[in-house]
């Protein structure tokens, strides 16, 4: 094993990181920025070094400072974690060149799964489904041609697109050409460049993807799947695992699926293959990720698998002791996103102090985060505070779990969207497992709280400003057991160490 | 003690006596019953009405940010002297502040303008990321203070609505 091992980004992703280190015996190296010097990842590890400026292009995404860290710290690896540098070739290749190990897979995969049509024809040559449609740009004529052959409803996107512009859903025929030539008009004032490709429109799609994992042997096999369509602007917010919407059979074709782009690239470590389904369970190849996913903790809670450990592992040269009919799955896991942000003003970041935090436990309950009371979040960065995973026997259960959780969960400082993320668990079609990816987009009296019981808030209130006066009087009490209880919870960012 | 709180533009009246054992507490004139205990500096449990309720609770100056089953309440504590500025100014000009430190995208109004009940105003970016600030009131612009691609503070006053 490894003696010490530098990781490469900040957050709640970096602390993960080093506690699975600290659990193999590997010593941790940690970066930061001006300012990160007091955030968690640096409190945990047992060595730090600054690199550079807040933001991520003075420091995090500067690949010299990083390996110059390695080096003087004398890391043989580096974890890269997700974002920042995870998916960067470049970066893959001069660890390798400077030999220090990138715990991920090759720099010919990543390029290879970094280029979205590349990943399409790697797909299409291991007969991956993937949404049919024409290769590229076409002309008015094939376009008809191709709608003709993949039928109704398609949609029409703009070549160079993107934000929505250029894009025309067509249901019927006859609206076909005057949809065709509003999208060419719309995409060629919006990017000048008229050109537009035609794809089967999935109708309600469910986000669906396969949690891969190989080693440097050859071995690949899936830790089943995640659904991912709890999602506001394309980013995911709730996942679990599970999917309540597949039966075992699409299941283990999807596996199969995954396995084998996995296979196609001589992929090594954790990898997730993402497909987007339709409501008959169609599925379609959508990209590949090449890193470990925020997500990775419901895959965990069903499986008792270890995807960070064994990212390290591979990495080492461990050869996987799993076979696929090895790996079983138990129960239903749930992953909330808790972000500072306002739900009410269509999710806009909100950062500021944390003044004070109080951390749900309880058995099933896991809180992967690096807040603490006193903590700063910082425009700089993604304005994730923590994910809240929780596990139960049955999803019903699971999406109980995690409305009472997120019922002891108390951020105050800054908004967040623990109240949004409460209602959607106690709505019925989320409850019923009638998800896809419009489904906030379809629920928006779930961003605003519905009807509230003033009277606590007040009553709380009112004390608060007499009490503040007492104590301004003079008055003191001596800490409590559960104040040092709490800062216990602050400190371990919410498990109890 | 009587204080006026005010929560999202709504004015109560609140009473309280506390010594020792016992508090009294009334709302509006509504007596509430209530037993207390602050647990930690910022975490009360309250006991009325049968039930047992934790908040959090964190107080500055006259701002309170209490946090009660997933939701946030920022509450703001009047004394009678202040009472009347203040809701003069709910009513009648209505500023909008940049929530946090970001970039002026777009303006979507000018001076003189018409504005109705959320009706978006302007465009802020801050952490990759746009968003629409909306008017809290129907009236007119009165004033815009920045300009389009400024970096502006948290709290920065864009421009301000009036009612009159």
């Amino acid at each position: 094993m490894f003696n010490k091992i530098l990781i490469a980004n900040r957050g709640e992703i970096a602390v993960r990181i080093i506690r699975a280190c600290k659990e193999l015996g590997v010593s941790t190296v940690a970066v930061y920025s001006d300012a990160d010097r007091r955030s968690l990842h640096v409190a945990l590890a047992d060595e730090a070094y600054h690199i550079g400026g807040s933001a991520p292009g003075e420091s995090y995404l500067v690949i010299d400072k990083i390996l110059d860290v390695a080096k003087k710290s004398g890391a043989e690896a580096i974890h890269p974690g997700f974002g920042f540098l995870s998916e960067n070739e470049e970066f893959a290749k001069r660890c390798e060149k400077a030999k220090i190990v990138f715990i991920g897979p090759s720099a010919k995969a990543i390029r290879l799964m970094g280029d979205k049509i590349t990943a399409r024809k790697i797909a299409h040559e291991a007969k991956v489904p993937l949404v049919p449609g024409s290769e590229g740009a076409v002309s008015d004529v094939e376009a008809s041609v191709v709608v003709d052959e993949i039928g109704y409803p398609v949609m029409i996107k703009a070549s160079a697109g993107g934000g929505g512009k250029g894009m025309r859903l067509v249901r019927e025929k006859g609206e076909f050409e005057s949809a065709l030539r509003m999208a060419r008009s719309e995409a060629g004032s919006a990017f000048g460049d008229d050109s537009v490709f035609v794809e089967k429109f999935v109708e309600q799609p469910r986000h669906i993807e396969i949690q891969i994992i190989a080693d440097s042997y050859g071995n690949v096999i899936h830790l089943f799947e995640r659904e991912c369509s709890i999602q506001r602007r394309h980013q995911k917010v709730i996942e679990e695992a599970p999917s309540s919407a597949i039966s075992d059979r699409t299941r283990k074709k999807m596996g199969a699926v995954a396995v084998k782009i996995a296979k196609a690239v001589d992929y090594q470590g954790a990898g997730t293959v993402e497909f987007i389904m339709d409501q008959k369970q169609n599925f379609f190849f959508l990209e590949m990720n090449t890193r470990v996913q925020v997500e990775h903790p419901v895959t965990e809670m069903i499986t008792g698998f270890d995807i960070v450990k064994w990212m390290i592992r591979i990495a080492d040269g461990e050869k996987l002791p799993f076979k696929q009919s090895q790996i079983e799955m138990k129960g239903h896991a749930v992953e909330c996103r808790v972000y500072a942000e306002d739900p009410e003003t269509n999710f806009m970041p909100s950062p500021g102090t944390i003044d004070y935090l109080r951390v749900p436990s309880g058995p099933g309950i896991r809180d992967d985060s690096s807040i603490y009371s006193g903590c700063e979040i910082t425009p700089h960065y993604d304005p994730m505070l923590s994910k809240l995973v929780v596990w139960a026997d049955t999803r019903e259960a699971a999406i109980e779990k995690m409305a009472s959780a997120l019922r002891e969960y108390i951020v105050i400082g800054l908004k967040t969207n623990i109240g949004f993320l409460l209602r959607v668990m106690g709505e019925e079609e989320f409850k019923e497992g009638k998800i896809d990816t419009g489904y906030i987009e379809r629920h928006p009296e779930l961003l605003k709280p519905g009807d509230i019981d003033i009277e606590p808030v007040l009553i709380a209130a009112a004390l608060a400003m007499n009490n503040a006066d007492s104590v301004e009087s003079g008055e003191q009490r001596p800490a409590s057991n559960w104040k040092l209880y709490g800062r216990k919870l602050g400190l371990s960012g919410g498990q109890v160490l | 003690m009587s204080y006026t709180l005010n929560y999202q533009g709504q004015a109560y009246k609140v009473e309280i006596e506390e010594d020792d054992k016992q508090i009294s507490l009334e709302i509006d004139g509504k007596k509430v019953p209530v037993e207390f205990q602050k647990i930690e500096e910022n975490l009360f449990s309250i006991i009325y009405e049968g039930k047992s309720i934790t908040l959090g609770v964190v107080k500055k100056g006259h701002n309170l940010q209490i946090f009660l089953n997933g939701e946030l309440y920022e509450i703001e504590s009047v004394s009678e002297r202040d009472k009347r500025k203040t809701s003069q100014i709910a009513s009648g000009m209505q500023e909008i502040k940049s929530p946090m430190p970001s970039r002026v995208v777009k303006i979507l109004t000018k001076q003189g303008d018409e504005v109705d009940v959320d009706e978006g105003v302007v465009v802020v970016e801050a952490m990759k990321m746009e968003s629409e600030l909306k008017s809290p009131i129907k009236g007119e612009v009165k004033d815009v203070f920045v300009n389009e691609g400024d970096a502006v503070e948290a709290g920065t006053v864009l421009l301000v609505v009036s009612s009159e």
